[in-house]
């Protein structure tokens, strides 16, 4: 955690839980390591809440590097990678080299069958306070020259991206007394499926504080304007999450939000989000001190900016290898993301299909109807980004879908099935959660009462008595007051045994609140499937494929992003409708041909499982 | 992403007998990846005899059902005559042909249905309206049958070779219709509602997205409903303005007006072809208004013969000049009829600076009013005079009683009917029942964004919404809200 002490958030808290339904490891360690856990957008409706978590820093590195190191087969050697071992590239694949290993900066040699590269900022990474720049990955670490000189010797386009952390403030110079107090949820939510509570009580739990800029803060930002070559540069940065002078350039004479984190249970540094800045170290200090709260406030760390390389991501394939280089896969900020979540969800992904890869199993790819991890991928390797790509729930299209109290239903029994990478545990309580779910629905669904039983029954419910008609349990729940606690004290027989288990009730209610829109939205989804479902042919040269119409721009965008359905192609701007078709040709040849080597056995077996899924999802 | 094309590459491989599929024949059939159920007229271009509708997908049963109601479906690949009627009102259609296909021995594959109409455009666009109020249609977007025939296997790969050209083709044809009929009002109207529910959208998202992060502006949510109440009010009004729907359904309207005695009435009965209007030599013969339906050059339209235009006579008739001239005001086209032998008449002359020169000036919304002057009665006319009246607008010359110059006055009055309700093809056809299927699923959309309470819901609706009208207006993705987004609001972490 190089940069904020925190995990999750609106949209980032559904990838925490789709990375956990895969059996990655943060959710998991964020349960063992935070210090105030709070859910947001509580009122705004379960498809859009945001997990989020203060985690203590040193906590959380103990915890990880507890479960790393004891991780059953896995050798860990730290040490700066500084280039790639290439070989002649496998002929059945695409790519013009296949890798086989890396370089340290001692020299020493590491071989593998693959590699994921995780470079973080560290590509060229440059650090900028106020006029002054240092090459350096982050404050203290040496940048990744090397490696970046490699990647673009290769031939992979290269962009530039930056980014910015605040300064760190002494705790104990802080007068929280004037501030706005934060406490945390009580109870708290975990983000693992696995975990019925976290590790600490919310009692035991930090609170954040609240504090804002004033004029006084755009003042000195303005006049030191010429000392500040990471606002002026041309690099972009991130809409949101902006730096305090790009906040008050592009809103002035505004107001903004100031949270005084901790960093940790008995860290003595509190990070101030919102104060990301760029100014000389002791300009920092003087608009920190004008801060309501932090009027003695002392900075122990200033504020900087970094600016990095990142590969086009239209560069790599869903799986997340590159095009260019068999078995390498790249993720996190060097394809161009921002944020923990973020580089979690392809760190899971590029790891599973690193392995699978080496297996000569096909690659376990998330479709963007199936969660926020195949909408970031999905995005990136289309659409390419040129700013730092956040998660935002406004990005999925199925969002009443893909919510983060399903994530263990829509991944976890594909991450058991094809990628193995779930543990036994995890699925048989996906499994037993999903049965349950099932069973619930279709149990609330049967009991059908007239409108007019129901209020009788449950009275502190907004039900209209006037016109009597027949309701289900089901429909019941979906009033805004009602829970499975009032249905079930309403009608015990067959309903209590629902209520047993706290995330069962609160699943079933959340299924009923969208029961009727969803209906609509897995026609769409099949639709979207559809497409998805006509691969394209991986070796398709579309610069010099002939007997097909295609205009030159649509080839080249076409060579460049190298779609792998029909679905993710017609998402790529600039191809039209015409060109879809034609494509569909070559998938129709390619279907043949591969039906012809895969006859009845294994599709059987297949077919049958994917009936069964389909089935149940309804 | 693997599971699905296994099932596809299996489904080819195995062709359409496999006897499983079999066994999963019949109503409510649906193969994996089915969705919508679409519809569209799928006979030629043109006006035609018979005109063939077809409905793809798993909601094709019920839409016959529906059409055809209480009936129950006819036996699969069998034609029988129904009786077509609107689910909604209950209002009959046509009396048809319909055909029902269980998938997957179908077309597509999937469920189909066929309905073989008569071809008018009125009862076309009736029934197309009709299935586009079924629950689960919506009309089909280009090549979409076909598409949907290749993704079950039943096309083979040459026939797949002419689908490019084809979809190609549509689409084209498609955005022609689509800018026809954005172009002028209508079309700054859907773009102006567009824009309205898109910066709405944007901040209810915003307010998901970062409202607990930063500060937004207070009453972001109120500014985004008092929006959506005022484009649902917005497009209430403009469904319920049944005069751009109907102007083929039931007729443009084509009005007949001249001075007394030009002739008017004896247009009418030659262009009906029958005897509508009493015909006599005594002027101010007409007094009311007087309707037909007609069929001119295959366009439906509704033909009104009025009292002619002059002043000074008895209350009856002045009422009937009265009606006349509130007719003219709503007149989709005016026919206007002169005596070509009494041009000179300060009968003619007043109609011809009241009437005939305001009618070529555009109006304050830029638009003409369109006229089609024809000077009747040339049989009366010395032999080889054209050059009638050197200031006299372009005109034609007719001649009721000989039925000299008929031929030219049909291809002219094609023409602006053309223009006026457009290709008599498929294009207004579709691009209508599109329209409406979209402005009523847009309006309905906007219904349930008002009841939601929980705001991921109601942004949802939003989204169906803006979904439904960028449909129409093209455009609109991710990045456009975001971009409003970000121009609108400071948002932090």
């Amino acid at each position: 955690m190089s940069c904020n002490p925190s995990f999750g958030g609106i949209g980032k808290g559904h990838l925490m839980r789709e990375v956990d339904a895969l059996d990655g490891l943060c959710s998991r360690i964020c349960d063992q390591s935070g210090i105030h856990y709070k859910v947001l957008n509580r009122r705004k409706g379960p498809a859009v809440w945001g997990l989020r978590a203060q985690i203590d820093r040193k906590l959380y590195k103990q915890n990880m590097q507890k479960e790393i190191l004891n991780t059953p087969l896995l050798t860990v050697q730290e040490g700066a990678v500084e280039d790639l071992i290439l070989t002649e590239p496998e002929p059945e694949h695409t790519g013009k080299y296949r890798v086989s290993g890396v370089v340290l900066a001692d020299g020493s040699k590491v071989y593998a069958e693959s590699v994921v590269l995780t470079t973080g900022t560290f590509l060229r990474g440059m650090i900028v306070i106020g006029l002054e720049m240092h090459p350096a990955g982050r404050l203290g670490d040496q940048p990744a020259v090397g490696l970046a000189q490699t990647l673009e010797k290769l031939g992979f386009v290269v962009g530039r991206l930056k980014t910015g952390t605040p300064p760190r403030i002494a705790k104990e110079s802080v007068n929280f007394s004037i501030l706005n107090k934060q406490t945390p949820d009580n109870p708290s939510i975990p983000f693992s499926f696995i975990n019925q509570t976290v590790w600490i009580k919310p009692e035991d739990q930090l609170p954040c504080y609240l504090t804002h800029t004033n004029p006084r803060v755009d003042e000195i930002v303005l006049e030191n304007l010429h000392l500040n070559c990471h606002v002026k540069e041309t690099t972009r940065g991130p809409r949101y999450c902006p730096s305090i002078e790009s906040k008050v350039l592009r809103f002035p004479n505004r107001v903004h939000q100031v949270w005084l984190e901790p960093e940790g249970m008995d860290s003595d540094l509190i990070y101030p989000q919102g104060l990301s800045v760029t100014l000389p170290a002791e300009l920092q200090e003087k608009m920190i001190t004008c801060i309501r709260g932090l009027e003695n406030a002392k900075m122990i760390q200033p504020g900087y900016g970094v600016q990095y390389d990142y590969m086009d991501p239209r560069q790599i394939s869903p799986s997340l290898e590159t095009h260019l280089v068999q078995r390498l896969f790249f993720a996190g900020q060097i394809n161009g993301t921002t944020g923990y979540e973020e580089a979690a969800a392809q760190g899971v992904i590029a790891g599973i299909n690193a392995s699978l890869r080496v297996r000569h199993k096909p690659p376990f790819v998330i479709s963007r109807t199936e969660g926020y991890i195949g909408v970031l991928i999905d995005d990136l390797t289309t659409l390419g980004t040129n700013e730092p790509y956040r998660m935002f729930t406004s990005r999925a299209e199925f969002r009443l879908s893909l919510r983060p109290d399903n994530a263990d239903s829509r991944l976890t029994f594909r991450g058991y099935k094809e990628a193995g990478c779930v543990s036994q545990q995890r699925y048989e309580r996906a499994s037993w959660m999903k049965s349950s779910l099932e069973e619930g629905i279709s149990m609330l669904k049967s009991i059908e009462f007239l409108s007019t039983k129901w209020k009788n029954l449950i009275p502190e419910s907004s039900i209209s008595s006037g016109k009597s008609l027949p309701l289900r349990a089901l429909d019941v729940l979906k009033y805004e007051e009602v829970d499975m606690e009032l249905l079930a004290r309403a009608v015990p027989e067959p309903l209590k045994k629902y209520t047993q288990c706290r995330e069962l009730a609160e699943r079933l209610k959340i299924e009923a609140t969208y029961e009727s829109v969803l209906f609509h939205q897995q026609q769409e989804i099949k639709e979207v499937q559809r497409d998805e479902a006509l691969q394209l042919p991986k070796d398709l040269d579309y610069l010099t494929l002939k007997d097909i119409s295609l205009s030159y721009e649509v080839r080249e965008k076409l060579h460049f992003s190298r779609p792998q359905t029909i679905g993710a192609a017609s998402r790529i701007p600039g191809v039209t409708a015409a060109a879809i078709v034609n494509l569909l040709r070559f998938v129709k040849t390619t279907q043949q041909r591969q039906a012809a080597m895969n006859r009845v056995p294994k599709t059987d077996q297949q077919l049958h499982d994917t009936d069964r899924l389909e089935e149940s999802q309804l | 992403m693997w599971r699905g094309l296994w099932t596809l590459v299996s489904r080819a491989a195995r062709g359409p007998h496999s006897p499983r599929l079999c066994t999963r024949q019949g109503s409510g059939y649906r193969a994996p990846g089915s969705g919508a159920t679409i519809f569209a007229l799928s006979s030629g271009q043109g006006r035609c005899g018979i005109a063939v509708i077809r409905t793809s997908g798993p909601a094709s049963g019920h839409a016959l059902q529906s059409l055809t109601a209480p009936r129950d479906l006819p036996p699969a690949r069998k034609a029988c005559l129904r009786l077509l009627s609107d689910p909604r009102s209950g209002e009959p259609l046509d009396r048809a042909l319909v055909l029902w296909f269980p998938g997957p021995q179908s077309f597509t594959g999937e469920d189909c249905a066929e309905f073989h109409v008569h071809g008018g455009p009125a009862v076309v666009s009736g029934v197309l309206q009709a299935l586009g109020s079924v629950p689960g249609l919506r009309p089909a977007e280009a090549g979409e049958f076909t598409r949907r025939a290749f993704a079950h296997g039943k096309l083979s790969l040459t026939e797949v070779e002419g689908l490019a050209d084809l979809i190609h083709a549509e689409t084209e044809a498609q955005r022609r219709q689509a800018l026809r009929q954005l172009d002028g009002e209508l079309g700054d109207l859907c773009r102006g509602w567009a824009e309205t529910l898109t910066k709405a959208l944007a901040h209810v998202e915003a307010y998901i997205d970062f409202s607990e992060d930063d500060n937004l502006e207070e009453g972001v949510l109120d500014q985004a409903d008092s929006e959506v109440r005022k484009l649902e009010v917005a497009l209430g009004v403009h469904l319920r303005d049944a005069r751009r729907g109907q102007r083929l359904r039931s007729g443009a309207h084509v009005v007949v007006a001249g001075p007394p005695n030009a002739g008017k009435s004896s247009l009418v009965n030659l262009l009906s072809r029958k005897p509508v209007s009493i015909v006599s030599p005594e002027p101010g013969t007409t007094r009311d208004v007087l309707e037909t339906p007609v069929d001119l050059a295959g366009f439906p339209a509704l033909l009104s013969d009025t009292a002619g235009l002059r002043e000074g006579v008895g209350p009856v008739e002045q009422e009937g000049v009265r009606r006349a001239q509130k007719r003219l005001e709503q007149a989709d086209l005016i026919l206007a009829v002169l005596d070509a032998s009494d041009l000179a008449s300060p009968a003619s002359c007043n109609f011809l600076d009241t009437v005939v020169i305001p009618a070529g000036a555009r109006n304050p919304n830029g638009s003409r009013q369109r006229l089609l002057l024809v000077l009747n009665k040339s049989d009366l006319l010395p032999a080889g005079r054209s050059d009638l009246h050197p200031d006299l607008p372009s005109h034609l010359l007719l001649s009721c009683l000989t039925g000299e110059g008929l031929d030219g006055l049909l291809e002219a009055l094609k023409k602006e009917l053309a223009a006026l309700c457009g290709d008599p093809s498929t294009g207004p056809l579709l691009t209508r029942s599109r329209h409406q299927h979209h402005l009523r699923g847009c309006l309905d959309a906007l219904g349930q964004y008002k009841q939601a309470k929980d705001l991921a819901l109601a942004a949802e609706a939003l989204r169906v919404a803006r979904g439904h009208l960028s449909h129409l207006t093209g455009g609109g993705g991710t990045e456009e809200i975001l971009d409003i987004i970000f121009q609108d609001f400071c948002v932090g972490k």
